[in-house]
């Protein structure tokens, strides 16, 4: 009896150290028996975007623990195929075998952290082109890829763009075609009240669970969104463009500084300070020769904006003006961008009447 | 017959091709069961042959499903119909035309050719009736002149069958 009482205060205990290192991570349903539900993530996830899997893990321990192990359930998980998932539940269990008799809740526990961890990587094939996220030979290119925040669904960043203007692309065809009089064909089912209610408020369903994202879901690429729609359409010369684009040096080191720029801003609170690095310059702030509403993010070079998305740094057409330019350079790269101003709408349009006229 | 709309369809585009290529790779791997691929050299057009799972209404019977990709595949669903005979289904016309949901509305890029097997297989499995459609007649004549089901302003009436 005395035996009894003695092992039930170690088990207490030992729930209560769990507790104490998973906090609100842990739920305890029960503290004798131990029952307990832990929310398990990697390791390696201390930023948000870094996290590609997590899961739920349920421990039920008999009147006989520790000398049975407990009965251990995956409750849900994100970002884990059948496959993994029965992966990390084998692995804990071996691990609560292995440790019959002794107190092992905490071992459960960081062998769950553990396995994840090592998991923490996107697997498998983007559900959209169906070729594989991370490429297994070195050779292949690698395509940048994203995760949606709320259901850490993977994708390629390409193709869910794609996808994505795909659908604003209907939107937009729906809307027209709604406010003239004819019937219009499948955009109009499309155009249903549930889909279309839903893309507006909330911007779109999860193609593979349908689960409603947010706003946020989509901010860390949201910029390659605006920037990239042109590049990215469905048309298919313009498909390789697009490519070269999202691979390209700068759009590399463009996507370094937003990681950074993210970062920071969750280490303060969502307040960022101006970069120290902007320094007034002679000739700064002047008024542009030329008209406003182009000279506003003019480039040093014409090469440079070829490579580089347009006005994706207000900071560098700052920095540019220090440079001695003459009248006529500035004009004529300006002249330049006018081109491609002009002609980024058009595709636009080219590519909502190619949409429409399916 | 065959649905003339999807004769002057559009060449599937660069990126529908890879789709659709890896899609046959994966299906020559593992297929779903019950369904198989009849090859051509056609890879806009897929003819796959269904048979009815054991155990339903129809077991032991055979039919041919006809699968047309459109230019933007995945982001477009695939035209998906019965070529005639038409299993008798409640959700089934006689020109083959099939309601379900996820080859209109509900569409979305993540899913296969082989997903949409396996739905299929999975309507005609749950059927308690061989039947046609209440509106089949009323249906079939408006679609006389080749019209694609696509075209259809569908309404799901329920979900049971």
């Amino acid at each position: 009896m005395a035996d009894a009482a003695a092992q039930e205060e170690e088990v207490a205990a030992e729930v209560e150290a769990v507790q104490a290192v998973y906090g609100d991570d842990c739920v305890v349903l029960e503290s004798y028996p131990p029952h307990l539900h832990l929310y398990i993530k990697p390791r390696t996830a201390d930023v948000a975007s870094q996290q590609f899997v997590e899961a739920v893990i349920g421990v039920r321990a008999g009147s006989q623990y520790p000398n049975e192990p407990p009965h251990i359930e995956l409750l849900d998980s994100k970002g884990l195929d059948f496959q993994r998932q029965k992966h990390l539940m084998n692995s804990i269990r071996d691990r609560a075998c292995d440790l019959s008799s002794c107190l092992m809740l905490v071992a459960i526990c960081e062998e769950a952290v553990e396995k994840l961890s090592v998991m923490n990587h996107p697997d498998g094939d983007c559900p959209l082109c169906l070729y594989p996220l991370v490429p297994e030979d070195e050779q292949s290119k690698v395509l940048q890829f994203m995760k949606l925040m709320s259901c850490f669904h993977c994708f390629h960043s390409e193709c869910i763009i794609r996808w994505w203007n795909w659908i604003q692309t209907e939107e937009r065809s729906n809307a027209s075609d709604s406010s003239s009089a004819h019937v219009p064909p499948i955009r109009d089912l499309r155009n249903h009240k549930d889909t279309r209610g839903a893309v507006e408020e909330s911007m779109g369903n999860c193609p593979v669970c349908r689960k409603v994202f947010h706003a946020e879901d989509f901010e860390h690429v949201l910029d390659l969104v605006g920037n990239h729609s042109s590049h990215l359409s469905l048309n298919d010369n313009e498909d390789d463009d697009g490519e070269k684009l999202l691979q390209s040096e700068s759009e590399n080191a463009r996507r370094q500084n937003f990681e950074a720029l993210l970062k920071s801003q969750q280490e303060n609170s969502g307040l960022i300070e101006p970069k120290k690095n902007i320094v007034v310059l002679p000739g700064m702030l002047l008024p542009p020769p030329v008209a406003s509403s182009t000279s506003e993010t003019a480039k040093e070079s014409a090469e440079e904006q070829q490579r580089e998305p347009p006005g994706t740094s207000e900071m560098h057409s700052g920095g540019s003006s220090d440079r001695p330019k003459t009248h006529e350079q500035r004009s004529s790269s300006s002249r330049e961008r006018r081109v491609r101003n002009t002609r980024r709408p058009v595709k636009q349009w080219i590519k909502k009447e190619s949409g429409r006229a399916e | 017959m065959t649905s003339s709309s999807a004769s002057g369809r559009k060449t599937l585009s660069k990126i529908a091709c890879n789709r659709l290529q890896k899609e046959l790779l994966e299906w020559q791997v593992n297929p779903p069961a019950g369904f198989k691929h009849k090859v051509t050299d056609n890879l806009q057009r897929w003819v796959i042959e269904v048979n009815g799972a054991p155990g339903t209404l129809y077991s032991n019977e055979t039919y041919q499903l006809q699968v047309d990709f459109p230019e933007h595949y995945p982001m477009e669903a695939p035209q998906v119909i019965f070529i005639p005979p038409a299993p008798l289904h409640p959700h089934i016309y006689s020109n083959g035309h099939i309601c379900l949901d996820i080859l209109y509305d509900s569409w979305s890029p993540a899913m296969t050719v082989s997903s949409i097997c396996i739905s299929i297989l999975s309507m005609l499995s749950s059927s308690t009736m061989k039947q046609r459609p209440e509106d089949n007649d009323r249906y079939v004549k408006n679609c006389r002149n080749g019209r694609s089901p696509k075209e259809t302003r569908w309404w799901f009436h329920d979900d049971k069958v």
